[in-house]
């Protein structure tokens, strides 16, 4: 088995064998869905945090609600896929689309080569869309979203899934779209989208995809991971999304931050990875600031950015009241489901 | 049922910076600048989105 076999009908390869799992090989982050930082479930809406599985992004159009993404079995030996359901009892027809925006800076090397997306896919019994539509789009904006613009216009490869076409079954089916990415695209996008059915969704109105892959060449080699090792897979997520938890420990100390007035604090904290960007927005959940000297908690009624950094953010908390000017107080969990976590996605 | 509320922050400078701090009901909020925030709600109101090729 030689990597010229499987990676391309035209590159020659005479290094001999080489395993299937090259590093980076795979330009989508998060491919075969390993990674939630954010939990396994998740309510889409129209907001800005449409993510579940770590970059792969969900929308309803109009922003409408009754759209759940959430971590399924995977196809191909794999433990996860990445589940996208109409939630049973809506009878929203608002099309439904998820998928993955390539950063510019990780597109550049497709420009203008034959690339074959490859994934998985499977539907619930109760699926009430007729197709689903699987495009490769580009734009020319530098790090560009889908969904942002309501789509980013023509596809430069695409597929329809059906039943008709036997590529749409309630068992795992491999499907395949290759097309050559424009020479001047500055941003790449694997999107699967389709309009339910008019009717009450089922318990089962649902799409699954698994082991999902973007590479270069003509030919679908076996999925892999874009950092080659599940830790790298997990940095390359946290170039984009990091997320502190209290899952580990339920009253874990983030940091120290000092007190400028009585209400707010400033901190400043060390992500574990540079991120894409500076910290655009965070999210958080159940955290208090606590005086240790008199065991004292406070309750925080936001957080938000004071000077954004992609790796060393320093932000606002803001309590109710009560704090003590140039005093030094923890930023903590307050239990099992708290979490904080600093977003650069696209 | 999600909530958006704009809040005014001082910064150590002196100038006020306003951020969108977005409810999302159940105790979890979203926090971003608000010009952040109002650029990635244009998306859902815009046009159709393209499906075919």
């Amino acid at each position: 088995m030689s990597r010229a076999q499987l990676t391309s009908t035209v590159e020659q390869n005479t290094g001999g064998a080489v395993a299937p799992f090259v590093a980076g090989k795979n330009f989508l982050v998060n491919g075969l869905h390993e990674i939630w930082q954010r939990g396994t479930s998740g309510t889409v809406s129209q907001s800005a945090t449409a993510y579940v599985a770590d970059h792969w992004w969900g929308t309803r159009f109009g922003g409408a609600a009754g759209m759940t993404m959430s971590q399924t079995t995977g196809a191909n030996n794999l433990s996860y896929g990445l589940r996208a359901q109409r939630t049973a009892g809506n009878t929203d027809t608002s099309i439904i689309q998820f998928g993955q925006n390539i950063e510019s800076l990780h597109a550049e090397p497709l420009r203008g080569q034959t690339v074959t997306f490859s994934f998985y896919v499977r539907a619930g019994s109760n699926f009430s869309s007729s197709s689903v539509t699987v495009g490769l789009q580009a734009n020319t904006s530098t790090d560009g979203v889908y969904f942002a613009n309501g789509g980013w216009g023509t596809n430069f490869a695409s597929t329809t899934l059906s039943s008709a076409n036997s590529n749409l079954n309630t068992t795992y089916t491999k499907v395949t779209v290759t097309g050559t990415v424009p020479s001047n695209a500055v941003g790449v996008c694997v999107v699967f989208l389709y309009s339910p059915a008019s009717g009450t969704a089922g318990a089962a109105d649902y799409l699954d995809v698994s082991a999902c892959q973007l590479e270069i060449g003509s030919v679908a080699t076996l999925a892999s991971r874009a950092g080659g090792t599940f830790q790298g897979e997990l940095a390359l997520c946290q170039r984009y999304y990091y997320r502190q938890s209290g899952t580990e420990n339920a009253s874990m100390f983030l940091g120290y931050g000092q007190a400028y007035s009585s209400s707010q604090l400033y901190w400043t904290t060390r992500l574990p990875v540079q991120m894409r960007t500076t910290v655009q927005a965070l999210d958080y959940y159940g955290l208090q600031v606590y005086l240790n000297s008199s065991g004292s908690g406070y309750g925080i009624s936001s957080i938000s950015i004071n000077q954004s950094s992609s790796i060393s953010p320093s932000l606002f908390v803001t309590c109710t009241s009560g704090l003590s000017t140039n005093t030094m107080y923890n930023i903590f969990m307050a239990g099992s489901s708290s979490y904080l976590g600093f977003s650069a996605e696209l | 049922m999600e909530n958006v509320t704009f809040l005014d922050v001082t910064q150590m400078d002196g100038t006020t910076k306003t951020f969108a701090i977005i409810d999302r009901g159940n105790g979890e909020f979203t926090s971003m600048p608000k010009a952040d925030y109002e650029a990635s709600t244009l998306p859902s109101n815009s046009s159709t989105p393209q499906a075919g090729a």
